[in-house]
This record gives C-alpha cells, structure tokens and sequence, in this order.
C-alpha cells in the first residue's frame, strides 16, 4: 500500500525524525537530514553540549559557531526543551505523536525514566519508529557500562589493530566512533519506513549496539576467527598489511604512497615493473607468483625489494604510472589536500552552504551522485531557531503560552 | 514467521571484495532476496580469505544470499542475467562501466530490461572526474581520504587498521540509499540510478577537520589517544602480555571517581592534577602514575573498578577477549557457521565443508526480524534461480553447465 509522499528532488520523503542524539548517533540523523528527512534537533535550553565543542574560527567559542556542531547538524532544524521537566515531557509526547521517527543515544534506561521510553511513545502513535544507539546495546551485562570516542574505539577491538607493532593501540583520529553504529542505524531505521510504510502501518523499535557496529567495521581482521581457528590473537601490524603483500603505505620521493597487490595478475605486472626499475631479477621468482597467501612467507624480503623501488620515484609518477599498468598506486593525503582533490570536486562531494554566522562553506553531502536526486542544502540550524515553527505553528501554543515555557526555562 | 521488513524485494549483486557484499547481506538479513552472480572461472580475491583458514571469512560477507554461478561476459550468460533483472527490484554491482558496457550489463541496458529498477553503482574513486578510471582498494583510501594523517603522534607515519575499513562505510552507506530509492519508487513511481564511492564515503570521515581547515587554515592535531580537553585520556598497560585498558576521565566529577577507585593515593591529591586544566599540563607525569597503578592489575580488573565508579573504561580487546566475551555472549553476536574450504584451482562445487563463526547484525527491530540465515556455497542455488524463477528445465541448465556459462 504505497502512500503518497510530498518529494520535491530528494532522495528519502520529509520523514520528522526528533533527534536526541549526542556523538554515538548525530551522523544517523545528519545522514536522513542530508537526503531529505525532516530531522528536528531537540537541545536543552542552553543548547546542546556538542555546541561547545570545537574547533572554533580563530578559537573563540560560540554557541552558533562550533565546526562540530555545524559538521554533524546539517539540514536539521533546532528547538529548545528541557526533558527533566513534566511540562517538557508532556511536549516531547505531543511531539512523538506526530513523528515518524525518534533517533536516541541517551543512558540506557534514562528515557523509561522519564516515561518516555518507546512502550510510552508508541500508545499515542503505533506507527512511531525509535531507534536507540549506545554504547553497548540495550542489554547484556555491560549495558550500563559508561563510554566515549576513545573508549568505543577500544572496547570494538580496534585500537588492538591500530599502530605499531611494538608500541600501544592507538585511536584513529577524528571520533572514528562517530560513524559505525549511526550508519546501521540510518538503514535499520530505513527499513522499519518500509515495512512501516510499504508493507504493514506498524512501528517498531531498534537496539543498535555501537560495540558490535564498530567490530563489523574491521571484520576482514578476523580477530575472534583467529582465535577460534588458530588460538591466535591478531595484532598491530604498523603501517602495511600482514594479509596482503604489498599493501600499505610506503615512504617514496616527496613523502608517502600508498600501494596494493591483490590479484595475482597485479602482482605479475608489479614484478615486471619493479625489474624494468632495478634490473634485480629476485622479483621475478616464481615463487613470489599468485595469490597474497603464496607471498606471505616471503613478506621481508618482498618489502625490501618494493622499497628499493618506491623510494626513487615521487608519489605524482607512482599514482599515474602505476595507475597505467592497473595498478593501485594512490597519494597519501590530508584534510588540505581532500580539500583541493580534483577528483573529489569533479565527482561532486563537495556542497557550499551558507550559514548566517559562519558564512560559506564546503560540507562534504555528496556519498551518493544521481540525476534523480541531490542533497539538501541548509547549513545547521541556530539554537532553537524552529521553535516558534513548531511550537506555535504545529502544537498550536500561543504566544503567551511560548513565554511562560520559556520563563519556566522549559523551553 | 513474522513478515520481513524488506519482504517482497529482490537484488542482483554482481561483483567482488567487501563493500557490496556487505551491502547484500544487510539487505538480506533485512528480508530482501539477495541473488549474487559468481563465477568459477573468476573468484573473488576474498573467497580465499584469511589466508590461515581460507574461506572461513566468507560467511561474514556472504551468508543468507541465494548464491548462483553465471558467466556474464559469455552471451547466453548475459541474456540470462537481464532475465534475471526483468524480475529484480535492485542491481547493484562494482564493475567498471566500460566492462558493464562490453558484457552488455550496462544500465541502460538494465534499466530496459527493467525500466523501475533501482541500480547502484559502485565505484572506488567516483564514477566522473580524472581519475574515475583508476583502481583503488578500500584498504588503501584510509589513507586517501584523510583519516591515517590525523592518527597517531606527529611526524609519525600514516597509521593504519589493519582492515579494509573505508569500505565498510559505502558498505553501510549503501543499503541506506536504496531502500530509500525503493521507497521513492513505491511512492512516486521514480527509479532511481545512483553512484556511490569509497573515496567519497572515506573523506566524510575526515569530519569537523574539514571546516577546521576553512574556517582556520590549520590541519588536525595528532594527538594520539589524548583528548584536547580531558585528561588522564588514553591507554594503560596492565599485567601481561600486549594487555592495555582505556581510560577516558572527563571533568572533575569523573575525576573524583576516578580517585576514589583508586583509594585515593597521595599523588591524585596534588594540586597538579586539582582541574582539568592542570592534568591537562601535567599529563606527562600524569600518564606515568596511571600507569604505574594500571601495571598491578589485569586490564579487566582495571575496567571493572573504573566503570564500577562509573569512570568511562575499557579494555583492548584481543580476538580471544571478543571471542570468549559474557557481553557478545549475551547479545548472541558471535554465531557458529559452516563455511567451504577454498582451494584455487579447485570447482567450488567440490570444496569442502568446514566450521566457522561469524557475526551476526549490530542491530535488532524488535517487529521484524534480523536474520542470521544460512550460508550456502557458490553455484548452490543454482536450480532455484534459474529453474524456478527463471524457468529452465534441468536439461537445460545441464546443457550450460556443460557449456560453462552457468559455471
């Protein structure tokens, strides 16, 4: 039974999703906002805590002006409303009645608290969708275990494969943990819009476990498959690969490259390129010849002979030459460089969105390109900037009304 | 059996490695169909992993598709993959288009064989621009999108997970968009082709940095496991061997558990680590007295007296630690699994039963389920796609085996 949606050139249909994310799921309702939800950010009265969380321009902290902030809320649109208080509960209520879905990364537990857990919200609104994302999923003996970016990073197992060899786990930079679990959820609550709206008129509820989300995201380590099958732990391997050989980063003219041999037949047209380079006919054994397991014995040796190689060229020749013999040879790159990337302008990753405090800027909204579809294109909203919108215009509240919520400090 | 959230859908996944196949098996724990088009004479590069257990990866990637073996470059062998697109909902593939072109797969010629359906294309560095004809490999554009030159110490080299992790993100990113695209159809009647890229999904990951960099002309700060605000902040050693525990103290608050579960020694007294902002400039010497408690203990003691406290802790997880874990346990994410014993040369067909575990969804929806399903092997479901939903009779598909286009 397919209903009959407002559209306009995006991607998912106007769906109100309150959002009551912090780190763990920001990026779930930031990706629904970007291709066309109707995502509402709800902030305490003095505004969420991920507005005071920089990078600031010039390093002046301001509540419109946080780059994580702006980062992870574009297309979304703020109200004020203080949960702990009965008033503010009664609204969310009406709010969640009206909803199509509620996105939640609080405490487990903390909104049955406050009676607004999903048993609460669906009585007034069965078709309600709610997704909660925490650390470790809604149950199991460490549910109620407290977390953060460096913490998920380390509880997934991550950190245990992350670095050196023969120096302690290192975190990925930038909140890695930002993304794995508000990615599953994204597409959970996807699903529960289709069978809710393709196939039966109900809601549901969604448990999603950053934890497990974070372990699928380095699945081809195999850690716990190595324990099984082999009694062995994996572990910190450095900058390239122990599973495929050559593959990693390597040091060459100008700075870094990095490179990688999967097929067999990239390996035959890698050997034949490295002896035109250094005339050593080691490269050529066959014993070196097919698949990665075939070269693992011979890892140092391989290594070596590659780094004799690489070094005497600069990471441009590597890219393109490499790239001729279909090879993967690509630049090792930062946030500047992403920035100036030809290719990453061409294939259209870049929007500008104009934001009233902080002006212009390029936010990376293009994952996907279509003709049939585009981002949506407003910047983040301002602290409480839609409550008029939807206090006055949807719940009706009059002006007065708004006034003595907002002296109540409910609003 | 409870009615599925994508019940009704049917995919083709044509193409290797681990972003689509991961796309295809969330899509079919979800309910979809997910029919995915092998061949024997070209495996997957990832039927052999790990290189220790060859194949015992697989089901990971694979499990709860229906798999077939088709040769789409032969002509019978295409004909019978657009046959196979008349009665699908989503294509989606990781092939080259001027390979797509060549086989005659490509989505024009989809999109008439069936003109609603879904395509998704995906690609490595972006299906437009200079390089959109170059190779790339998941495991590599970690380093190209950012990621690798914002971890670690500074002047170190890049540092790198040992995983293929960019493609974890289109992987996940993908399966979003085309039940969004099925949506758009169902409800407007509009197909949808769309492009998606590893490049592009990595460099979303390079976050908040990505204004940084406008607003203020600066790269992120390496700073290792430190936090800009919070200290003590980063991993400890503990008893044996490669054993750490994470610690993360935020605030005062968390600071005076933190004390408290360690009985309050002399040192967590001194006026050097009173605020934020003085273990902030003391970490060094900070660091060291942590670490010199954290040494006594196991990790796991050090994790369970901190988060007893409240004080956000954990473990570095080692695969015996997550394999044998009360937690994953409880939530049944670890399930057992056959797999097949991959042998290069060697006819699938004849592979061996092996067992295996592999992880079930990092998420449950508490009306629909989130199946684990089953793990068949290359070519296994063979007579159900092409006789049952395509119709030929036995002889028929006995005459292209023996051909080697169904192969």
């Amino acid at each position: 039974m397919p209903l009959q949606m407002p559209h306009g050139d995006n991607l998912i249909a106007p769906y109100r999703v309150l959002d009551l994310t912090d780190g763990k799921g920001v990026f779930c309702t930031k990706l629904l906002a970007d291709y066309g939800a109707d995502v509402v950010r709800i902030e305490p009265p003095s505004g969420d805590p991920g507005r005071s969380k920089g990078p600031f321009p010039n390093d002046e902290p301001g509540v419109e002006s946080s780059a994580y902030y702006l980062f992870y809320n574009t297309n979304k649109k703020s109200i004020t409303l203080n949960l702990e208080t009965d008033l503010g509960q009664s609204i969310f209520k009406q709010l969640a009645a009206k909803a199509d879905v509620v996105v939640e990364s609080l405490p487990v537990g903390y909104l049955k608290s406050l009676r607004l857990d999903y048993d609460a919200l669906r009585e007034a609104n069965p078709g309600l969708i709610m997704a909660s994302i925490s650390p470790f999923g809604q149950t199991g003996p460490w549910k109620d275990f407290k977390s953060s970016d460096l913490i998920a990073m380390a509880a997934s197992g991550f950190m245990q494969i992350t670095g050196e060899p023969d120096e302690p786990p290192v975190r990925q930079g930038n909140e890695q943990s930002h993304f794995a679990g508000a990615q599953y959820a994204a597409v959970a609550v996807m699903g529960a819009l289709y069978y809710r709206d393709m196939l039966s008129g109900e809601g549901q509820y969604i448990d999603v476990s950053q934890q497990e989300a974070l372990i699928t995201y380095y699945t081809d380590a195999h850690p716990a498959l190595a324990w099984r099958q082999m009694g062995q732990n994996v572990t910190r391997v450095g900058t390239n690969s122990t599973l495929v050989i050559p593959l990693g980063a390597f040091p060459c003219q100008d700075g870094w490259i990095c490179a990688g041999v999967i097929t067999p037949r990239e390996w035959e047209a890698l050997a034949a390129w490295i002896y035109e380079v250094t005339g050593n006919e080691e490269i050529l054994d066959e014993k070196y010849k097919g698949g990665n397991q075939e070269r693992a014995p011979y890892i140092d040796v391989i290594t070596a002979l590659f780094l004799e190689f690489t070094t005497r060229f600069t990471s441009e020749e590597l890219f393109h030459e490499g790239q001729k013999r279909n090879l993967v040879f690509l630049p090792v790159t930062d946030v500047a460089d992403l920035l100036q990337d030809e290719q990453l302008e061409a294939s259209h990753l870049w929007t500008q969105l104009n934001h009233q405090k902080v002006g212009e800027l390029k936010y990376p909204l293009g994952i996907f390109n279509s003709e049939d579809f585009s981002p949506a294109r407003s910047a983040a909203p301002s602290l409480g900037q839609d409550n008029a919108a939807i206090y006055g215009g949807e719940l009706g509240l009059t002006f007065q009304e708004m006034a003595g919520l907002r002296t109540a400090k409910v609003i | 059996m409870a009615k599925r959230a994508l019940e009704g859908i049917r995919v083709v996944e044509l193409g290797p490695y681990v972003a689509l196949p991961l796309t295809g098996r969330i899509l079919a724990s979800m309910g979809a169909e997910v029919i995915k088009v092998e061949t024997n004479k070209v495996l997957d590069e990832m039927a052999f992993i790990p290189a220790w257990s060859k194949g015992a990866g697989q089901p990971d990637y694979q499990r709860h598709k229906k798999r077939i073996t088709l040769d789409v470059r032969t002509d019978e062998g295409r004909d019978l993959l657009l046959q196979l697109l008349k009665v699908s909902d989503v294509f989606m593939t990781n092939f080259r288009r001027s390979i797509l072109s060549r086989w005659g797969v490509d989505f024009p010629e989809v999109r008439a064989a069936r003109p609603d359906i879904v395509n998704m294309w995906q690609t490595g560095l972006g299906g437009n621009g200079p390089y959109y004809t170059y190779k790339s490999y998941g495991i590599l554009v970690q380093h190209m999108s950012g990621v690798s030159m914002m971890s670690g110490s500074p002047g170190a080299p890049p540092v790198a997970v040992n995983s293929s992790y960019s493609d974890y993100h289109t992987g996940v990113f993908q399966p979003m968009a085309i039940i969004a695209a099925l949506m758009k159809r169902g409800q407007e009647g509009k197909p949808t082709t769309m492009e998606s890229s590893i490049f592009r999904s990595g460099a979303v990951t390079a976050g908040p940095a990505i204004l940084d960099y406008q607003l203020n002309n600066r790269l992120p700060e390496r700073r290792n496991n430190r936090d800009a605000s919070a200290a003590p902040h980063g991993v400890y050693q503990c008893q044996g061997e490669d054993r750490y525990c994470a610690i993360a103290v935020d605030g005062d608050e968390q600071w005076a558990s933190f004390c408290q579960a360690l009985g309050n020694p002399d040192w967590t007294q001194d006026a050097r680590f009173a605020t934020a902002f003085n273990r902030l400039g003391n970490q060094d010497e900070l660091d060291r007295l942590v670490g010199e408690w954290t040494i006594g203990f196991t990790a796991e003691e050090v994790m369970y007296k901190l988060q007893q406290a409240g004080v956000p802790a954990s473990i570095v997880p080692q695969g015996q630690d997550l394999h044998d874990s009360e937690h994953l346990k409880a939530r049944d994410f670890y399930r057992d699994t056959n797999y097949y014993v991959a042998e290069r040369g060697k006819h699938a067909s004849q592979w061996e039963e092996g067992s295996s575990i592999a992880w079930s969804m990092p998420f449950s929806m508490s009306k629909t389920p989130v199946e684990f399903g089953k793990y068949t092997n290359i070519g296994e479901d063979n007579s159900y796609v092409f006789g049952e939903l395509l119709g030929l009779s036995p002889e028929e598909i006995t005459r292209l085996s023996k051909k080697e286009v169904i192969y």
